[in-house]
């Protein structure tokens, strides 16, 4: 199972003088399971990319796929597969519409055909999911919420789509670092109960660090990088800050820390282990 | 020294849309000093944008006051002064671009209080110059970056004549470029021109450059001080959903296993020089 990208190429408004390539020949294959985040620069190209992995763009070149079914096609099997790439833009909860909270996470489901059992097994099942106690907010105006929870509701309303592959756009800008790990802990439990796959759109290197396997990073409409975090951070620091971006505060702690003088092994890639090594070379328990 | 902002308790009360009152902001008292840089963090619905929103009369006190450059904000003939001499600088840049060319974008403000062409010619080339968009002024905005579109609303507002500058979240939605042209164009105003500036961030690591930092929790301010008084306070942040520097929470960690390390640690070198 997977969603196979083949020399896809992207260019906004063909033939005008507007015309813009924002992506290049790029292939790439996402399967099941995995957890992606891709990362780049404002303009770099990496809305356009995952836009093309859910089917809301189509290729102006080549071929965007999920297990054989290219999703261009205007057949129902195309459409089906398009429904089992789920999205979550960025600020999800300017997108909220309904009156209450549970009309705002059964659209989906009700729009999928389901009967209204079905429905409302899938709106207590995915409220349940975000930590969102079914008696308490399912009546409610999703206006009422707080930020953080209004974020929740979006993603129930995703979720309670049983989407195959999650297709997540900055998920934590704007929230306080309280809500951001309330929100990544939804996030990973979906991830690991369903096994589905995940893409992360982020401008957060620790967001990326912390919780992807693989780490892409789109440069002028190419995969310019694609590798596991840990190794991206420690061997690609100069190609990265030369693409715009940083390296999370674990890498630049250790290098302070090695600038001193302290000795510490290379392949530092989280914060735990760092400690650790400090109270090793100092000594401490 | 006069403050530019003259908070005095200040309480904020509205009604949300299921007709219940909600108290915002509470015994609010705060003075800003005249070229002061200061931070302000708080979790998601503590009140930091509301407070922001008083200091150029965006929103007006249900009881207190709060006074810009000596002018109460609930004194309808001082609004228009107080929109001038504050200027503010909102999350979304796509959000504050009015004009389809830079220039006249920053032109705006003070063409709408009746400036003269020679002396709006001069601003907007100023203002351009000083955050290093010059080069960009005749640009269409929709096709800059996050962060060039968030430098031309900060000339917008030195354009009006501003002496001080609320910015919420301004970096919120920025590539980490963006977010560092932002926030080093600030602290060049703040020095350069002594501009007064109100800094409304969720990245620790901005808040730790500022001279002062304000702590909202539930619609009151919590603590406030230096920022190395403020971030080693690891335990405190963390309860009402913060988080404090890295640097700071190793020197936490460390001490608690009995390592001998000064107070005040918050940043990187200050941590790898205490445990040289």
């Amino acid at each position: 199972m997977s969603i196979k990208l083949e020399h896809v190429s992207y260019t906004y408004m063909p033939g005008t003088p507007y015309e813009k390539k924002a992506l290049k020949d790029v292939s790439l294959e996402i399967k099941k399971g995995e957890f992606v985040a891709v990362i780049g620069h404002t303009g770099s190209g990496k809305s356009t990319l995952v836009q093309n992995l859910n089917g809301l763009l189509h290729p102006t070149e080549g071929i965007a796929s999920l297990d054989g079914i290219n999703l261009a096609d205007k057949t129902r099997d195309a459409k089906m597969a398009r429904s089992r790439i789920g999205m979550v833009f960025q600020y999800p909860e300017h997108q909220l519409f309904a009156e209450t909270v549970y009309e705002d996470v059964a659209f989906g489901p009700r729009n999928q055909g389901l009967d209204y059992d079905a429905v409302d097994a899938r709106v207590h099942e995915a409220m349940k999911f975000v930590g969102l106690d079914f008696e308490t907010f399912a009546g409610r105006s999703p206006f009422s919420l707080s930020g953080g929870q209004m974020r929740r509701v979006a993603i129930a309303g995703v979720v309670a789509l049983d989407p195959d592959y999650l297709i997540l756009d900055e998920p934590s800008a704007g929230l306080d670092p309280g809500s951001r790990n309330a929100v990544f802990a939804e996030v990973m439990a979906l991830y690991k109960k369903r096994g589905i796959g995940i893409v992360m759109v982020t401008h957060s290197m620790e967001d990326a660090a912390q919780f992807a396997k693989r780490m892409l990073v789109v440069y002028q409409g190419r995969i310019l990088i694609d590798g596991k975090p840990g190794e991206v951070f420690l061997k690609e620091k100069r190609r990265l800050l030369e693409a715009g971006m940083d390296i999370p505060e674990v890498y630049k702690l250790a290098d302070a820390l090695r600038a001193k003088g302290m000795r510490l092994p290379n392949d530092i890639t989280d914060a735990k282990l760092l400690l650790a090594e400090v109270k090793k070379r100092k000594g401490l328990k | 020294m006069d403050p530019v902002i003259d908070v005095q308790g200040l309480k904020h009360v509205y009604t949300d849309s299921d007709n219940n009152q909600v108290t915002a902001l509470e015994q609010i008292d705060l003075q800003i000093m005249p070229g002061e840089f200061v931070a302000i963090i708080g979790a998601n619905g503590s009140g930091k944008s509301t407070l922001a929103r008083h200091f150029n009369a965006l929103l007006l006190p249900t009881e207190g006051s709060v006074k810009i450059n000596g002018m109460d904000t609930l004194e309808e003939n001082n609004i228009w002064k107080i929109r001038q001499q504050v200027g503010m600088v909102f999350q979304n840049p796509d959000n504050q671009i009015v004009a389809a060319i830079v220039e006249e974008d920053v032109a705006f403000g003070p063409e709408n209080i009746g400036v003269s062409t020679d002396e709006i010619r001069r601003r907007v080339d100023d203002a351009l110059r000083i955050v290093d968009m010059e080069e960009y002024r005749t640009h269409a905005p929709h096709l800059l970056s996050g962060g060039q579109k968030q430098r031309i609303a900060i000339a917008g507002t030195l354009a009006l004549g501003s002496e001080c500058i609320v910015l919420d979240e301004p970096t919120a939605m920025l590539d980490p470029k963006g977010r560092s042209e932002i926030l080093s164009t600030m602290k060049r105003l703040n020095k350069e021109k002594n501009i007064t500036v109100v800094y409304i961030t969720h990245f620790m690591k901005e808040a730790m450059q500022a001279d002062r930092v304000i702590v909202m929790c539930r619609g009151r301010i919590m603590m406030q001080g230096a920022p190395k008084d403020i971030f080693s306070r690891v335990d405190e942040l963390e309860k009402i959903g913060l988080e404090a520097p890295m640097a700071a929470k190793f020197a936490y960690e460390l001490r608690k296993s009995g390592a001998k390390l000064p107070q005040g640690i918050i940043t990187n070198e200050e941590l790898a020089t205490a445990l040289q």
